[in-house]
């Protein structure tokens, strides 16, 4: 196995040449352009034996992906954002059909006001698609859980379709080191695909996405889909064996990071786990007795090993790289409603919500989530939803605000 | 509470008549409720509709499980199974059926005792009003009658609720003289205004995993549908003078639902079982060899079986 | 020049086998059903229909399907996209050897009008774009149907529908003129485009057979009658079709590679003779008679054939 140093565009590029994918249909969005551009050129020298066709949109491309993959093809697309709310109500139609293609999403905050870098409202808004969700925290993991996903969605358990998220920017223009998986082990690793439900051949018709009038097929259907979701947990434990067996890497559906002995948890998601890692890192040499706890897989929602990574503990904050307006952090009343039940629940559970629209989180940032974090916990009760923004950030805004000729030169 | 269900068939006018009964209640100074429910909006489909009236504010919502009284407007629901027609109904419900049978040959067919009341109310509406389906405010003042409204309310309720469908006034003068008739061929009828139901604990099943052959929402049985029967749509059935025929095959190229298949005599052959009355091959053939019977309601559904 | 069938000259080749069986729920009389049961004939079973949403959803409605071939739902705007995603990966599929070549089938999408004219154009578009071997059968009942018939694009001029409905600022009813979708279409150039009714089965089935010829998209706009939202008496549904292309407002009409012929050239009917039939028009005649915009339909009709006419010779 070698390594070279790859984005995390990149790296999900590979991920789907290394599932050898039958189908690629694509439209471009920033930051998510990278995987297709990759995919396409490959595709053109015969490096990947699938074909790749530029779409009119992101709803019909979602449609060619779902209906290419009900005809029996393994299936990968990508997108992000505007892209992925375009097609929204395609999302619905693929679980529904029970297509298990594996979708990547660049995480981008949603407009309006426009931008292009990440937060996680674009992902999380899909979130009861019945889409199982992955969320990568590096390049490999990126590649790696694109093979995991192909592997759980495809297995007659679940079929249900799979996002892999990262995030825009920092993970998808980041380079780093990547590991290449050696295509022959994948093989190994992720058996072909031949779906008993799904086909549309001459021999054997069948109508699929029925109309259902009335309440009850409906149910039945859509309880289905809950317990093949609910399914992916244990397929996902099974799958974590197999890779970590055969390339020496593991993936858990959360990941603990210093948590033993850990007064109070810090929970996260995506790259950003990464700087709060460093922040734990820093606060630990302080003497603090903090960890983090990053939820990988956020559906199916695994309730039981965040209640476990949680119990007992002092305090716990929720960052949220999203805002629901007028709740709060869409993962904390998650995280939330799964300790509820759960005896030795911690004592003070914090919200906060930053990274929005790539707003930067400073190591100065980290600090004072850690201190009202215990302070919450001294106390014995929660808080938040604090909205995280700096004094400098503030003055920052007041001076764009001027220029724009919302306030005056006295700052009102 | 008063609860009336009706039904009958997309494009009858049940809805409207659920309409009807609920402007006239409201009228008549009740609190009321109103709603329909369809799967796919189409003529002939079966459909149905909910009034209910009463007193005190109404809490219960969406379709009636125990109604007091059941308008069917057209008789071959009773022998739909989709239809569910008869679905919560008991001895005390009153139930009326828009039919050219006897209440008494009516009787052997319903298979529950209830307390049946069969008048031709398309047979009036074809008379007086000259079309097959405007029956709605028939079927209405039917209704108000059994439940006891007065003339009055349901006169005005008929006349806004028409108007509201954007009927011309002297095509709604019309109907307000057919369906006083129609009020007052039936009597007010003894109801028990939902006592005495009580609901047992459901006992509630939990779902396991399917293997997605089954658990996904598709269907391999191909060309299944003929196993649903949508000869009961019908008001007039084609009916062949085979002598009249010239074997031209017309009927056959124009019947949208492909009922009609032609014999080795080049004869149109009709599936009645499936042919919904749409009268196309009627209209249409060159030598008037099929006509138009109007279906003894209820007899015909029967014998087709 | 006239147009010629060559395979289908008389009734009687009208294969006689359904390959849309009975027990729909599609309304009595039914001008779209009608169109596509006679597609059907020529088309086969070994075919996969790709539905946005319409009328024709319930066309599969669980636990029974009326289609001896397979079918698919996908929204309302992308059944081309669908298209797209099923040949593709038949294609792929057959390419890499996991499905004998026996077990093709046809990919064909069925979109009402409302879809086809407005939400799915720029998926048909792109599929065109991309000569995706397909066939598209828009059924044209002028109206989105299924939601009870509201204003769509195709619908014409006059009409009365529920969001287009007659009143003091608009006494004729729909304002806009109908799309030219041929037109639309046409500009894309795929190798076949065809205009049906159903009340002329044989230059239907024709046009059908014909297309098979041609590797591409092959889209068909079939007329719709449809007495449920046009207000008239079902059994009339073949008659108000033969007025349509009787009167000239419905021509029938192929384009072989951006290149058009009228398949049949009717002596053409004053425009009431279609109008007085059906309900949505009834306000052009009653309480008092809209000269106007009887005269303006006309006007209209006259000129299309005026400048086919010029084109064709
Ligand atoms: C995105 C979306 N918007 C609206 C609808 C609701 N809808 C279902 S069917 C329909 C009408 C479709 O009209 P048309 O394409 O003309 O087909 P028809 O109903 O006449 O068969 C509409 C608006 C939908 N299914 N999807
Ligand atoms: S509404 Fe019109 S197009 Fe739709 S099923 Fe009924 S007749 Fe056919």
């Amino acid at each position: 196995m070698d390594s070279q140093m790859m984005t995390g565009n990149l790296a999900a590029a590979w991920g789907a040449r290394l599932a050898d994918v039958d189908y690629i249909p694509a439209f471009p969005i920033t930051p998510q352009t990278e995987i297709v551009e990759a995919l396409a050129k490959w595709c053109e020298r015969g490096e990947l034996a699938a074909r790749f066709v530029s779409m009119d949109s992101e709803h019909s491309m979602m449609t060619a992906a779902g209906a290419a993959e009900v005809t029996g093809a393994r299936v990968f697309t990508a997108t992000s954002s505007q892209g992925l709310l375009h097609a929204f109500e395609v999302l619905y139609a693929i679980s529904g059909w029970r297509a298990p293609l594996v979708l990547v999403n660049v995480s981008r905050a949603l407009a309006a006001p426009i931008t292009l870098e990440a937060d996680h409202n674009d992902v999380l808004a899909a979130r009861d698609a019945g889409f199982l969700q992955i969320h990568a925290e590096t390049c490999q993991e990126v590649l790696d859980s694109i093979l995991m996903a192909y592997r759980i969605a495809e297995d007659e358990r679940v079929m249900l379709p799979v996002i892999v998220n990262l995030d825009g920017f920092t993970l998808s223009f980041t380079r780093e080191p990547v590991s290449l998986p050696d295509p022959d082990t994948v093989r190994r690793f992720l058996p072909p695909f031949r779906p008993s439900h799904l086909g549309f051949t001459a021999s054997s018709p069948h109508a699929l996405g029925v109309a259902v009038i009335g309440g009850t097929p409906y149910a039945y259907f859509k309880h289905q889909m809950h317990l093949a979701a609910r399914n992916a947990l244990e397929v996902h434990r099974e799958t974590a064996d197999s890779f970590q067996a055969l390339f020496g890497r593991r993936y858990d559906v959360v990941e603990g990071y210093r948590l033993e002995e850990a007064e109070d948890v810090l929970v996260m998601t995506n790259a950003g786990a990464s700087q709060g890692k460093a922040a734990v890192d820093a606060a630990r040499a302080q003497g603090k007795r903090v960890g983090l706890l990053r939820l990988r897989m956020i559906r199916p929602w695994p309730a039981d090993a965040i209640r476990q990574a949680l119990r007992g503990r002092r305090a716990v904050a929720v960052m949220d790289q999203n805002v629901a307006p007028g709740q709060g952090g869409i993962l904390y009343r998650e995280v939330a409603a799964c300790l509820y039940h759960e005896a030795a629940r911690p004592g003070a559970l914090c919200s906060f919500i930053g990274g929005l629209g790539g707003q930067h989180l400073s190591e100065g940032m980290f600090h004072a989530i850690f201190e009202q974090t215990a302070e919450a916990g001294v106390a014995g009760r929660g808080c938040g939803p604090v909205l995280l923004y700096s004094a400098e950030e503030h003055r920052e805004m007041t001076q764009l605000q001027m220029v724009a000729g919302t306030v005056g030169r006295d700052g009102r | 509470m008063v609860a009336v269900r009706f039904h009958g068939r997309g494009g009858q006018g049940a809805k409207t008549a659920s309409r009807i009964l609920g402007t006239a209640a409201f009228m008549s100074g009740y609190v009321a409720q109103d709603c329909p429910i369809y799967g796919a909006e189409r003529r002939g489909a079966p459909v149905a509709a909910f009034t209910r009236f009463g007193r005190e504010p109404i809490r219960e919502r969406g379709a009636i499980a125990h109604p007091d009284v059941i308008v069917v407007a057209d008789a071959t629901l009773l022998d739909d199974v989709a239809a569910r027609v008869l679905e919560g109904a008991d001895d005390r419900t009153v139930l009326f059926v828009n039919t050219s049978l006897s209440t008494e040959a009516l009787r052997a067919h319903v298979p529950i005792p209830l307390q049946v009341t069969a008048r031709d109310v398309t047979g009036i509406a074809l008379q007086q009003l000259g079309q097959r389906e405007a029956i709605s405010a028939l079927l209405g003042a039917v209704a108000a009658r059994l439940v006891g409204l007065d003339w009055e309310s349901l006169r005005s309720a008929i006349g806004r609720e028409l108007e509201d469908l954007g009927l011309p006034e002297p095509v709604i003068q019309r109907n307000l003289t057919v369906a006083k008739q129609c009020y007052e061929t039936v009597e007010p009828a003894p109801l028990h205004k939902g006592q005495g139901w009580t609901a047992g604990t459901t006992s509630i099943h939990s779902p396991a995993y399917e293997p997605p052959t089954k658990g996904t929402a598709r269907i391999s049985a191909a060309g299944n549908s003929v196993l649903r029967e949508t000869g009961g749509w019908r008001t007039f059935r084609p009916v062949l003078i085979a002598d009249k025929c010239n074997g031209c095959w017309l009927c056959f190229a124009y019947c949208p639902d492909g009922v009609i298949a032609m014999n080795r005599d080049d004869r149109p052959v009709v599936d009645y079982a499936h042919c919904k009355g749409c009268q196309i091959c009627i209209h249409e053939c060159p030598t008037h060899a099929l006509v138009a019977e109007r279906e003894q309601e209820g007899g015909v559904a029967w014998t087709a079986k | 020049m006239t147009w010629q069938r060559e395979t289908f000259k008389k009734i009687k080749q009208i294969p006689r086998e359904e390959h849309v069986l009975p027990g729909t729920a599609l309304c009595a009389g039914c001008g779209g059903l009608e169109a596509l049961r006679l597609a059907a004939k020529v088309l086969g079973d070994h075919v996969v229909y790709v539905n946005a949403a319409g009328c024709f959803t319930m066309l599969a409605a669980y636990p029974y399907t009326s289609f001896k071939g397979s079918w698919l739902y996908t929204t309302m705007g992308s059944a081309p996209a669908g298209a797209q995603g099923i040949r593709d990966a038949l294609d792929i599929l057959i390419a890499k050897g996991r499905l004998p070549q026996g077990e093709d089938v046809k990919v064909v999408v069925l979109g009402g009008d409302g879809s086809t004219y407005d939400m799915a154009l720029s998926a048909t578009s792109g599929a065109m774009n991309r000569r995706l071997d397909f066939y598209y059968i828009c059924y044209d009942n002028e109206a989105y149907g299924n939601t009870g018939m509201q204003l769509s694009p195709a619908t014409p001029y006059a009409a009365r529908t529920a969001t287009s409905p007659c009143g003091l600022q608009h006494p004729a009813g729909t304002a806009q003129e109908k799309k030219d979708l041929f037109e639309i279409w046409r500009a894309h150039r795929p190798p076949y485009i065809a205009t049906v009714a159903p009340r002329y089965p044989l230059d239907l089935e024709e046009k059908f057979a014909r297309a098979a010829a041609f590797t591409g998209p092959k889209m068909f706009l079939a007329l719709a009658a449809c007495p449920t939202g046009w207000l008239y008496d079902p059994g009339t549904t073949p008659e108000v079709a033969r007025m349509a292309v009787e009167t000239g407002l419905w021509p029938l009409k192929e384009a072989i590679n951006g290149v058009v012929t009228h398949t049949y050239i009717p002596k053409r009917k004053p425009v009431e003779a279609y109008l007085r039939l059906q309900g949505r028009f009834q306000h052009l005649f009653e309480p008092t008679v809209q000269t106007d915009a009887i005269r303006h339909i006309q006007e209209r009709v006259d000129a299309y054939w005026e400048q086919a006419m010029q084109e064709q010779a």
